[in-house]
């Protein structure tokens, strides 16, 4: 029996008749995957598809990705600039003219009375690198506040500041084609499947060509650590402990590659000293792995003749987040596992354009990992510029996380928040909500009107997102790739290149320097920047990066010159010996000695509280919780907790509980698995008023970054299911 | 055809060099034979008369799942979404998962699934408007929206949950193993988009690059008897010796001694609380179902009684045969078959595509329940209208209509009965369903001439005379009935699927409204045997028939919604949100359901659309119409 029926029909599929395909670069994480926006003969956008020939993701796209061209129409977009006097007022609708106006205003207002730090200006990962780069511009060259960061202090500041103490320089070394030569693989606290998919696809696709053992650092038995050769189910907050007793068993063992530590790096002694404190016994005690498999591992790797470390917020989102990153490069410093092919410490970065506001933004210094601290530098940047170096200050301001304590001090009493959201974002909620009631002034800059901080902004901006402008992002392996406009922004939106170079004329500083109008402009001003650094682009222009589908820095003019072509992947930084960025080309071993001031859990809050990324949410859901097909597999919050402390808690599978630390509480629905031990919860970070009110997020002392990923907390079982059902859906406008 | 894009990466393309002659469930692999005029045929795509040039064009294709390998990561729901544009509601592919062990030994398997193009499919057989079709072409079961009535069927019966009934535009839409794709050499969208190297697609048997086994099953996966789907699994990891599911259903699968295949095993996730859960029982969304099945019933049986008076000389009956009994009598049976009628009618995801319910009465139960039953409701209507007249060509008539009908409501009411022997849903799966329904037929057919009858006699004597045989009517239809919950609760309580499953559910979650059920019916069967023997009179019968009445309507109530609030499909672990029942029913109670972002809709009738009914009339040419009758009736025989 094979038909059903005497004679065939017609078969009808969906034809989205698409006419025309725009390039562009995925808007969400820092994999930097190639997409094409597709559009039907009236304009509209209906689809989107992974770029074949791009080498990061050869065609493929995740979850977010596919649904993209979603957000273009998604609800809660604004369209006019609207103002209001007071917090607790209603908005009206205003002009741009006025709008910007009156921000201009209220900057010289509050920089007269209280001194030009007192404006604040926190910015993002995601807006383009033209963008960011005129920006930090306006910001240091105009306006003239030192206290200016990006929310990437919440995500990559550890990873900045990792990279700096050991190679001199910020600047991922390796590339994703490591992962084709690398012999052992250690992930730490990165859960590629579900926060960077498209990368775990490469590492698969290199693992099943040629099988590498994968080490996987988490305490949760993600995906990933399921499918590890060695999964190292570390005690939250202690990777440095760990790091410590690999390097104690490799110098003890002898495992060490002695020509590459000469030839490349300084501080031995001082690492020796420490690690030695650091036997595997006594480590074990501590970070609760056990002696034998600290030495098993730190066998397996010393011994490969590639390794390659990769990591993400597990390590960076701790007390010990910037430590925890020169640990993995001490690691690779001793096994002489950088600047090789599949030899790495490849920090896996989160926001699309994480790595383009690290290089070009100037929230930690200048343009092209320049710093404030160094004369040469402000001469060379002001020179440009057209700016008195001495406007420029000699040291780096506040950071994300102390700008928000500093306007409870009451220091800043103006703050500009651009494309970040900081009411979900940022640790303890109460405690944002208090600070942000407090400022003078806040302006809110993003693409949604329905963004949780426009409840305490005075003006908000609507600007143009991802495929609606132009411009670069700079991916976690350093590639360049471009965003070409598919579409116009709706109703009076702009680009947030236009709403800075608007606001840049409202100050008379600026008549004396450049604003170019065009994306492309601003990349030609870049440029020279670049020449002869870590992170040479000479040799790139919109439409060569476009041609190549992304180029990795360094590329510079000459080798375009000289017909070198960009290649396809695979560039690597510190490829010779004694190439590293500190004056004396050296690498530095950091001894690290471990404090553990962390909160944890206790008698009375005894559970650790663990937060993470979903795969089909990016951040604080403002985008992919309007889009069904991303928001429909965790439309509300919940938390993983062990089957066995819910029973002991008398908590049921799929229950609404109430989970308490000391800064708050949260209701989250229960979903019992043996993927978290007994004394852990984890709860998604995307969710608005949920996790981080119960966050505490202690700052890493080099970094600022805080500590998300530990907190102690106590759970608490709701008699009355139904009212917390409905305080649960009220919280979830989308 | 498609148009292949010039960087399209080697991944997506269709790698069947060599392919093998029969498949694990011993089907040939080549679906035609090479002379066959199915050859060589458009597959006319949106009207596209190209015929695609892939070699292995007339080989049955199947999916290929890793579960080593699957991540769990929605890629490949998305790209099948995003291709054929569905809303956040329907998915034809979706991702849920198992999993096992204590930290930090736990393990999670997860499985991708949409529609395994069987080589037996059940949804083709089953689907009453012939909306499905299995081409020669790559083996694709496809089905037609366009056709389709929105009854639902067949995602009664598919054993994995592919078809997809979407009750906002009241229709089913399914996988299409994206034919278009597979014309110009593509494997389908979410083969290609897959991000953990774990789904596959290609000639089934064949074992892609780097893969070591095709096995037919996988924890979790049902049996593979009931429709020989067209999957194929890898799973060499060694799994937990138990693995649990997240979502609601209270099933779990352990390795059974050989330690190699997995057994369901009931999951008493709810503890062992017995409860009422009235709401839930009496206001489901299959009340429809309940309303009708009763009415017919009663009304067959009725009329049965009656035809049985008419047709054969029985004296006890005889006075059935009066018109003032029989004419009133009819007139209630007419307007309670009519009720019912039309409550499953409006019940339809497009009610007024009603007349495609005979389309395939070649194959389907449902289409041949739905013209016996139609036939019947024509008959019955013949009939009464026949008795009204008392001569001998309209008593010829009306017992040529009563004797049709009798006919025509049998064979409805058999098919009623075989559309619930379903092999996806054990619980009903039973002999016990047929028990029920030929003993609701009998007591409540028996009830209801009773008690409109009985009223209308005028003698005692004549009263008593009837009585007997109705009451033992009575006693016996519930005596096949209570035989058969006995005998069902002792074969559910021994299975260990999704059978046991509904029994634990019902010993549970609806505890207390199953035993009320129990005692209502112990005490109907009783007190019928009771009226039986004592035979009373005027007031005290009165009494007692009014009694009888109100036990066994409460018990025949509470039964029947129960018989379709417990059963429980055999399907694919579903996630913790994501295809997980009792999440969908929470975001309805909660109110989540209004966002249309959290993927779940309320469950919605269909509209009856008299305009569309009325348009499909005036432009369906005889021509057209012919064809179609023609086609119900006769068959060509293909291969």
């Amino acid at each position: 029996m094979l038909f059903g029926r005497n004679s065939k029909n017609a078969i009808n599929m969906v034809d989205k008749k698409i006419t025309d395909w725009t390039y562009s670069t995925c808007g969400y994480c820092s994999v930097g995957c190639s997409i094409e926006i597709g559009k039907n003969a009236e304009g509209k956008i209906v689809g989107s598809r992974g770029v074949g020939s791009a080498d990061v993701n050869r065609g493929k796209l995740c979850v977010k990705g596919i649904f993209e061209h979603e957000l273009f129409d998604s609800a809660g977009r604004g369209d006019k600039p609207i103002i209001r006097e007071q917090i607790g007022e209603s908005y009206k609708e205003t002009s741009w003219d006025n709008a910007l106006d009156t921000m201009a205003d209220k900057i010289r207002d509050i920089q007269q009375k209280h001194g030009r730090d007192s404006f604040a200006i926190v910015s993002t990962g995601q807006l383009l690198t033209e963008e960011f780069y005129t920006l930090g511009k306006l910001t240091r060259g105009v306006i003239g506040t030192n206290n200016y960061d990006g929310n990437t202090t919440l995500c990559m500041a550890s990873a900045v500041s990792g990279y700096k103490r050991s190679f001199g320089s910020d600047g991922p070394p390796g590339s994703y084609e490591d992962f084709d030569h690398t012999d052992v693989l250690m992930a730490w606290g990165s859960n590629l499947p579900e926060q960077h998919p498209i990368i775990y696809w490469r590492m698969k696709q290199a693992q099943e060509k040629r099988h590498f053992p994968l080490i996987v650092i988490d305490p949760r038995v993600t995906m990933l650590a399921q499918n590890a050769d060695i999964h190292l189910a570390v005690t939250p907050g202690t990777d440095v402990v760990l790091q410590n007793a690999l390097i104690h068993v490799i110098l003890d063992e002898g495992l060490e590659d002695r020509a590459y530590i000469e030839a490349n790096t300084t501080g031995l002694e001082q690492l020796e000293r420490e690690v030695a404190k650091f036997d595997p016994d006594s480590a074990s005690k501590v970070c609760g792995i056990d002696a034998d498999t600290i030495r098993n591992v730190a066998r397996l790797y010393a011994k490969a003749d590639r390794g390659m470390s990769i990591w993400t917020m597990g390590i960076n989102q701790s007390m010990h987040g910037s430590d925890g990153v020169v640990g993995i490069n001490n690691i690779n410093l001793v096994t002489g596992n950088i600047g090789k092919p599949g030899a790495t410490s490849l920090s896996i970065t989160g926001q699309c354009n994480a790595m383009g506001t690290r290089e070009w933004s100037s929230c930690s210094g200048l343009p092209g990992y320049r710093a404030l601290e160094n004369p040469q530098d402000r001469e060379d940047i002001a020179k440009y510029w057209n700016v008195d170096p001495e406007f420029f200050p000699k040291k780096r301001g506040l950071a994300e996380t102390d700008i928000f304590p500093a306007i409870e001090l009451g220091e800043i009493k103006g703050l500009w928040l651009v494309a970040t959201n900081p009411m979900t974002s940022l640790p303890n909620t109460a405690r944002i909500r208090k600070t942000l009631e407090k400022l003078d002034f806040l302006v809110v800059q993003d693409s949604y009107a329905d963004v949780e901080t426009v409840q305490y902004a005075h003006l908000y901006l609507p600007a143009a997102t991802w495929a609606e402008k132009e411009g670069v992002f700079t991916n976690t392996e350093r590639r360049i790739n471009i965003v070409r406009k598919a579409t116009d922004a709706p109703g009076e939106s702009k680009s947030d290149l236009a709403i800075f170079n608007e606001l840049a004329k409202r100050f008379e500083q600026s008549a004396k320097m450049s604003f170019p109008d065009k994306p492309a402009d601003v990349f030609e001003e870049m440029k020279p920047l670049s020449k002869g650094r870590l992170l040479d682009m000479t040799g790139m222009n919109h439409d060569l990066i476009e041609e190549n589908r992304g180029i990795q820095w360094p590329y510079t003019a000459e080798e375009a010159e000289r017909g070198e072509g960009p290649v396809k992947g695979g560039k690597r930084l510190y490829t010779e010996d004694g190439t590293f960025s500190f004056a004396d080309g050296m690498a530095k071993l950091v001894p690290l000695p471990f404090i553990d001031n962390n909160e944890v859990p206790d008698e009375k809050y005894p559970y650790w509280l663990n937060t993470g990324r979903l795969v089909e949410h990016f951040h604080t859901r403002t985008k992919t919780g309007k889009i069904g097909n991303n928001n429909k597999y965790s439309p509300i919050p919940f938390m993983e907790i062990n089957p066995d402390a819910a029973r002991d808690l008398g908590i049921q599978h799929q229950d609404y509980v109430r989970c308490v630390s000391r800064r708050g509480d949260a209701i989250v629905m229960a979903m019992c698995t043996q993927r978290v031990p007994k004394d852990m919860v984890f709860i998604p970070f995307h969710f608005f008023d949920c996790v981080n009110r119960l966050t505490l997020g202690l700052l890493d002392p080099y970094s600022r970054q805080p500590a998300f990923k530990q907190s102690a907390v106590t759970i608490e079982p709701i008699a009355d299911q139904e009212a917390a059902a409905k305080m649960s859906r009220d919280r979830r406008a989308f | 055809m498609l148009k292949v894009r010039s960087d399209e990466p080697e991944y997506s393309f269709l790698w069947d060099k060599e392919t093998k002659a029969v498949n694990q469930h011993g089907n040939l692999i080549d679906l035609v034979n090479e002379d066959s005029d199915l050859h060589c045929q458009s597959l006319n795509i949106n009207n596209d008369p190209g015929i695609g040039d892939n070699p292995n064009r007339y080989k049955q294709h199947g999916f290929f799942l890793n579960a080593d390998n699957c991540i769990g990561c929605h890629a490949c729901e998305a790209a099948c979404s995003e291709k054929n544009d569905n809303p956040a509601h329907i998915a034809f592919r979706s991702v849920g998962f198992v999993e096992g062990g204590t930290y930090p030994d736990y393990q999670r398997i997860n499985i991708s699934m949409a529609c395994n193009h069987c080589d037996d499919p059940v949804c083709l057989k089953g689907c009453p408007t012939r909306a499905y079709t299995k081409y020669a072409e790559y083996g694709a079961v496809l089905q037609d929206p366009d056709i389709c009535f929105g009854c639902g069927y067949c995602t009664w019966v598919c054993p994995y949950n592919a078809p997809q009934l979407d009750p906002v535009k009241g229709q089913v839409t399914k996988c299409n193993m994206c034919v278009d794709r597979l014309e110009v050499g593509l494997k389908p969208a979410c083969v290609s988009a897959c991000l953990g190297n774990a789904l596959d697609f290609g000639v089934v048997e064949n074992i892609p690059e780097n893969r070591i086994e095709a096995k037919i099953s996988i924890p979790g996966f049902p049996t593979p008897d009931i429709t020989q789907p067209n999957i194929r699994f890898q799973q060499t990891r060694s799994t937990q010796l138990e693995m649990t599911r997240t979502d609601s259903m209270p099933l779990k699968y352990q390795k059974d001694d050989s330690g190699s295949t997995f057994k369901p095993k009931v999951d008493k996730k709810h503890g062992e609380k017995k409860e009422w859960n009235w709401a839930k029982l009496l206001t489901s969304h299959e009340s429809a179902h309940v309303i009708f099945t009763l009415s017919t019933q009663a009304v067959l049986g009725a009329f049965l009684i009656i035809v049985t008076a008419g047709l054969f000389t029985v004296d006890s009956l005889a006075t059935l045969n009066t018109a003032a009994v029989k004419l009133p009598l009819l007139g209630i049976m007419f307007v309670m078959l009519t009720y019912g009628l039309f409550k499953l009618n409006m019940h339809l995801g497009k009610p007024h595509r009603f007349y495609r319910g005979f389309n395939n009465l070649r194959l389907s139960p449902l289409s041949r329940e739905i013209a016996g039953v139609s036939g019947f409701y024509t008959f019955l209507m013949a009939y009464g209208f026949f008795s009204i007249f008392d001569n001998d060509i309209f008593n010829f008539l009306a017992n040529a209509s009563g004797a049709l009908g009798a006919i025509s409501g049998l064979i409805g009411l058999y098919y009623m009965y075989k559309i619930y022997r379903i092999k996806a849903r054990p619980f009903w799966d039973h002999w016990q369903t047929g028990s029920a329904f030929f003993g609701n037929t009998i007591s409540f057919g028996a009830l209801l001439t009773g008690l409109i009858s009985l009223p209308l006699l005028s003698s005692e004597h004549a009263l008593l005379t009837l009585a007997t045989p109705l009451m033992a009517l009575i006693s016996l239809g519930l005596a096949l009935e209570l035989i058969g919950h006995l005998v069902h609760s002792r074969a559910m309580a021994n299975l260990e699927n999704e059978g046991a499953a509904s029994w634990y559910l019902q010993t549970t979650r609806y505890g207390k409204a199953w035993i009320t059920r129990n005692v209502l019916l112990g005490l109907s069967f009783a007190f019928a045997l009771l009226l039986l023997t004592m035979n009373p009179s005027g007031v005290a019968a009165f009494i007692g028939w009014s009694l009888l009445a109100i036990l066994m309507i409460s018990a025949g109530a509470i039964s029947r919604s129960l018989f379709f609030v417990l059963v429980i499909p055999t399907t694919m672990p579903g996630a913790f949100f994501w295809k997980n029942k009792a999440f969908e029913e929470h975001a309805r109670e909660s109110g989540l359901v209004d966002m249309e972002q959290v993927g779940v809709v309320r469950e919605l009738h269909g509209k009856f659309k008299l305009d569309e009914l009325l348009e499909t009339i005036r432009t369906t040419s005889p021509a057209t119409l012919f064809k179609n009758i023609k086609d119900i009736v006769v068959w060509k025989k293909i291969d």
